[in-house]
């Protein structure tokens, strides 16, 4: 695409986009015809609904509909300051979205990077197995996996405790731990997939370079330090690009299903995705919550063209656009 | 050739584009194309002419129709409820030239759901409806039901007539009618804590009659049933204990204005109760906090109770909790149950307004019934809803099931079981909870009969008429304020209310704090003008006739 694109610089000094356009057409019709879906699917589940975010500045009633009901300017934004909770929430969707993509890549590395210098196949393929599992287990049963680990009565946690003889927790009303018991689910359930891709990376590497390496007496840690891990480096960048669109969409499964309506955990665990839920639910104001959507939104715009300037500072080639 | 595709493939496009513009102007315009309003102010008024002329009004029935019935709770597990439509529906076919078919909202996240609907547009005829605990007020500003003025007195008028014209102020919001009140049932639905009696007389405790009392009740249970894993008072999220404890220690009449959790806003009493006063601003609020954290610490309710949402009455039936909260027209059905399930359970009830007779009447919108704005047979609707309320027959099914099969009227005149009777297989509920009246009701053998002396204490204490019967909050000047504030308490409420607080003084200052950031000041000062010119237009209070 990026060639594409390059070469065809040239020819707009003369041509104008309108017949640039129609000579690219009539050349590719076929591509286009195969866009149609992908686009028909934007246009009809992104563009169409975007006029919908008007709701955030109006009293929306039933009768008069998102487009007749009065015009209160930035009214319905009011609420999100005057709770306090604004900062709150941003910073620990910020703080959680730079956790799980920093330490979730480093564990999938290193975990990509331990496969492949094992040797026996049959262990191999059996850990690769168990690590995928929890990718596929659906995060309503994770919450409950959780609960009966750390659930005062008899969650498995305090029952060793017990055994022990030590003091149990209460870890449902102690939001200090749950920074890493959010962080740890988040690993847990996605180191696997996250592996695996890298593992096919590495796979796709030349073994010629680790050869030569070996014949000139480079070491296994070597190896690993100055050639695996730098040819990982293109397929570290994508995913952290494609881990960027997830921060939009939030982890709103996992963090509903871990800490639900607890509210002594909010301070911790609150994120902008569980807030719009909430306004949503609970106080049933279509408005506010269209404006704390409306308001992620943004957040989301302005996050990910940042991420995307800095990966273009550092690697030209691998930022989006 | 390739010039004819790429006509072809243009042409598609068009057309697809079409379509969509098409939707979108459909979606778009599809609200302002059925208003509910136009249809109702226009039509009938142009009826109403008629009527003035004519004395005897003509109603037109020839088409047939099916009115759909919106009512809270899960759909029942036996067919009591098909099998009464079948015999209903013949009824109103001849009366009314009309069917009825039953829609449950299922009580998981009933609130979300009731909203929900409202707000999807759906076609809605008659629905149940509250101003204490479905959003009803909120809901009519939102415009979701129709006003109902030119429809009762035409289509309903033995009702229209018997509901005293007081009665139908409650029901006015910007003076139009929006619901049938149920306002000539007598129940009461004042909420306390059940407890079991023959474990109070096992500790050689007295009756329970303030939290200090129901704590030590609590304390003791946790010390002698305790190891057996009988929690005291299994509670979950939801519950607080914060209202009970005002009405239990002051004469605070709640406004009932919906601030999330806690209600922030109270009336300083029955005889001022347009003076405002702030509870969580008040010491009250701490020695609330405290004793919560007391009983807390002492394992009254479960370690994990903020994260439990189980069924804990299901608990206290199966003999692992020793207490339940809730309201004491649930105490008359669930005594008699608990009485069978464990025999010498004798469950007891503290009501919160034993302590100090703090009991103002629930508003006759508790219960109460109104049409959709989406509603095709508004006039229908009315109709069938005047023959709930006027035809005793009628009143029957709907109210009791079959006669022989879901019940039997027995030789003292009470509502019976019938031999052989199985609840699972006959019992009979539709949660017709919109439009009981005492002149049909019939008193229940497996009712708790002893709940009419209860009551008949409260008849006597009881203040009433609910002072804030007539008040509709106009929300738009603090719309923000009020949201800030319910996620506030929203937030703040349950670790307070379960004690789950490491120092209860400073959980209690920032709560404050937190409420007045939210703009507590000016919701307080807002509210209370709106209450201010709410006097001034009632009159004289309380009323003389009290």
């Amino acid at each position: 695409m990026r060639a594409a694109t390059s070469t065809s610089v040239p020819v707009r000094k003369n041509t104008s986009y309108v017949s640039l356009f129609r000579k690219d057409f009539s050349k590719n019709w076929m591509l286009f015809l195969m866009c149609v879906p992908a686009i028909l699917f934007f246009l009809l589940f992104s563009y169409i609904p975007m006029p919908g975010v008007y709701l955030a500045f109006v009293r929306y009633n039933y009768a008069d509909g998102i487009f007749k009901s009065p015009f209160i300017g930035l009214e319905n934004f009011r609420f999100l300051w005057l709770s306090g909770d604004l900062w709150r929430i941003t910073r620990n969707t910020l703080l959680y979205n730079i956790a799980f993509i920093l330490l979730g890549n480093t564990v999938q590395i290193t975990v990509a990077v331990l496969m492949n210098e094992l040797r026996s196949q049959w262990f191999r393929k059996t850990s690769q197995t168990l690590m995928f599992l929890p990718f596929f287990i659906s995060y309503v049963l994770v919450g409950l996996f959780v609960y009966n680990f750390l659930s005062f009565e008899y969650g498995t946690l305090n029952s060793i405790l017990r055994s022990l003889g030590r003091e149990p927790v209460e870890t449902y009303s102690n939001p200090a731990i749950w920074k890493y018991v959010i962080v740890l689910t988040h690993i847990w359930k996605n180191t696997g997939y996250g592996s695996i891709v890298y593992f096919a990376a590495i796979m796709g590497l030349d073994p010629e370079m680790y050869e030569a390496a070996e014949i000139d007496g480079a070491s296994a840690w070597q190896r690993i330090r100055y050639i695996t891990l730098p040819c990982l480096r293109p397929t570290f960048v994508i995913l952290l690009l494609f881990a960027l669109g997830g921060i939009l969409k939030g982890n709103f499964d996992l963090f509903y299903n871990l800490v639900g309506s607890n509210t002594r955990l909010y301070p911790t665990t609150d994120i902008i995705e569980t807030f719009v839920f909430r306004s949503m639910i609970v106080s049933f104001n279509f408005s506010s919550a269209a404006a704390v959507g409306f308001y992620q939104s943004i957040f989301g715009f302005l996050l990910v063209m940042t991420v995307n300037w800095i990966v273009r500072k550092i690697e030209p080639d691998y930022a989006l656009f | 050739m390739s010039k004819t595709r790429l006509l072809a493939l243009v042409l598609i496009m068009i057309l697809i584009c079409g379509l969509l513009g098409a939707c979108g102007t459909a979606g778009e315009k599809e609200p302002a194309d059925t208003p509910a309003e136009t249809p109702s102010t226009e039509e009938p008024a142009g009826e109403e002419k008629q009527a003035a002329e004519e004395p005897e009004p003509d109603i037109d029935i020839s088409e047939f129709v099916e009115i759909s019935n919106y009512v809270l709770g899960d759909p029942p597990a036996n067919d009591m409820v098909d099998k009464m439509l079948e015999q209903l529906n013949p009824i109103l076919k001849e009366k009314i030239n009309a069917h009825m078919r039953v829609e449950w909202i299922e009580w998981a996240d009933y609130l979300t759901k009731y909203n929900l609907l409202l707000a999807s547009g759906q076609e809605i005829d008659m629905i149940h409806a509250s101003s204490t605990w479905l959003d009803f007020w909120p809901n009519v500003q939102k415009g979701s039901f129709l006003a109902l003025d030119d429809l009762i007195p035409k289509y309903a008028p033995k009702t229209w007539a018997e509901i005293p014209q007081e009665d139908w102020e409650q029901c006015k919001y910007q003076g139009k009618i929006y619901c049938f009140p149920e306002n000539s049932y007598t129940q009461y639905v004042n909420h306390g804590i059940f407890y079991r009696g023959d474990w109070l007389k096992e500790f050689g405790m007295e009756p329970v009659k303030n939290f200090e009392e129901m704590g030590e009740y609590f304390k003791k249970v946790k010390e002698v049933y305790g190891p057996q894993g009988v929690i005291p008072f299994d509670a979950h999220n939801g519950m607080s204990l914060w209202e009970g404890y005002i009405i239990s220690n002051t004469d605070y009449v709640d406004v009932r204005v919906n601030t999330g959790r806690h209600k922030v806003l109270w009336g300083k009493s029955f005889e001022e109760p347009f003076e405002l006063v702030a509870p969580v601003f008040e010491d009250l609020f701490v020695e609330y906090a405290k004793m919560m954290k007391d009983w807390d610490e002492a394992g009254v309710w479960r370690k994990d109770v903020l994260n439990f949402e189980g069924d804990t009455r299901a608990n206290l039936r199966a003999g692992q909790s020793a207490s339940d909260q809730h309201h004491s027209n649930t105490y008359r059905y669930l005594r008699v149950e608990m009485d069978e399930l464990i025999p010498g359970s004798d469950l007891q009830m503290f009501a919160w307004c034993d302590t100090r007779g703090n009991l103002v009447a629930e508003p006759i919108t508790h219960g109460a019934t109104a049409i959709g704005r989406t509603s095709k047979h508004p006039e229908r609707t009315v109709m069938l809803y005047e023959l709930f309320r006027q035809d005793e027959e009628i009143y029957r099914l709907i109210n009791y099931g079959i006669e022989g099969v879901s019940y039997v009227i027995n030789e003292e005149g009470k509502l019976d079981r019938p031999e052989g009777f199985d609840s699972a297989r006959d019992g009979f509920s539709i949660n017709w909870w919109g439009g009981r009246v005492d002149k049909f009701e019939l008193r229940q053998a497996w009712e708790w009969e002893p709940i009419w002396d209860i009551w008949a204490e409260y008849d006597k204490i009881v203040k009433k008429p609910f002072p804030y019967g007539r008040f509709v909050l106009d929300r738009t000047p603090i719309e923000a304020e009020l949201s800030a504030i319910s996620e506030v308490t929203n937030q703040y409420g349950p670790m307070i209310d379960f004690g789950k607080v490491d120092d209860p003084e400073k959980e209690v200052e920032d709560y404050r704090n937190k409420l007045k950031a939210a703009g507590f000041d000016k919701v307080m000062h807002e509210i209370g003008n709106q209450l201010a010119a709410y006097k001034e237009q009632i009159g004289e209070w309380p009323p003389a006739s009290n």
